[in-house]
């Protein structure tokens, strides 16, 4: 895996999604991402811009979400950065994936994704913006 | 996303193809609860050119198996890429769900007949 940073501005857009997949897609042949990471920062990301485009605006016109991707020294590290309602994802509960069919609910599987499919991530909230961190090591 | 439907002893085969996201999940989950709706019990989704799925594509899945359970239905999954089936095991469907290789065991589960050879 090649040293290198991307920075990508999206409108929040569900529609902006798949273009966002598509660039981090370049980005990861062009720098030699392995194929597993980069499948796990796509969906990951999805998952997060998802959350910030469904609940993060009353009015979502003109704002964007952006996301930053640094590669270096066997670690994967996304800044994802969006001005919307301060939302900590980490204090979603995660479902509980060991009952049965019947007591499953629907809600948290989007952010068990991300926390299974990252190494680790933090929250902040800085300067009126939610500011996520995601780590993922790569040999 | 394409999804295309048929029926082999009873058994309802939905076949979806490309990808199962925010924007497409919510047309995925009116077909099927819509063929739940109209009385199908034993169905199969076929995910054999199924390339990319997220949570909100998930979530049909889960929604499905639940409507079917108490109606006494059965939802089975066949043909996952491994990516796929990773995700699909990462949130602990794989314990709660039908999942097998092909569409074969798929029907054979279901208790329909196998495609002829």
């Amino acid at each position: 895996m090649h040293e290198g940073s991307i920075t990508v501005r999206l409108p929040v857009d569900l529609r902006e999604i798949e273009r966002l997949n598509r660039i981090v897609r370049q980005f990861g042949d062009l720098n030699e991402i392995p194929s597993r990471a980069l499948y796990a920062l796509n969906l990951a990301l999805d998952e997060v811009v998802t959350n910030v485009v469904r609940h993060g605006f009353d009015d979502r016109s003109g704002q964007e979400v952006v996301a930053c991707i640094t590669t270096r020294q066997g670690e994967l590290m996304t800044v994802v950065t969006d001005s919307g309602r301060p939302f900590n994802p980490l204090d979603v509960p995660a479902p509980d994936v060991d009952v049965p069919l019947s007591e499953r609910t629907l809600g948290g599987l989007g952010i068990h994704l991300v926390r299974s499919l990252m190494d680790s991530l933090e929250y902040r909230r800085e300067k009126e913006k939610n500011v996520l961190t995601l780590r993922k090591r790569v040999r | 996303m394409q999804i295309k439907e048929s029926k082999q002893g009873g058994v309802l085969i939905l076949t979806v193809s490309e990808n199962l996201d925010s924007s497409t999940s919510t047309i995925f989950e009116s077909r099927v609860l819509a063929v739940i709706e109209r009385g199908e019990r034993r169905i199969v989704v076929d995910c054999g050119e199924l390339e990319y799925v997220n949570s909100a594509g998930l979530k049909v899945f889960l929604l499905a198996a639940k409507r079917l359970e108490p109606l006494g239905g059965k939802l089975v999954i066949c043909g996952l890429a491994p990516s796929v089936l990773m995700i699909f095991e990462m949130i602990g469907f794989a314990r709660i769900m039908k999942i097998v290789p092909s569409l074969d065991d798929a029907l054979q589960a279901l208790g329909g007949n196998a495609a002829p050879a």
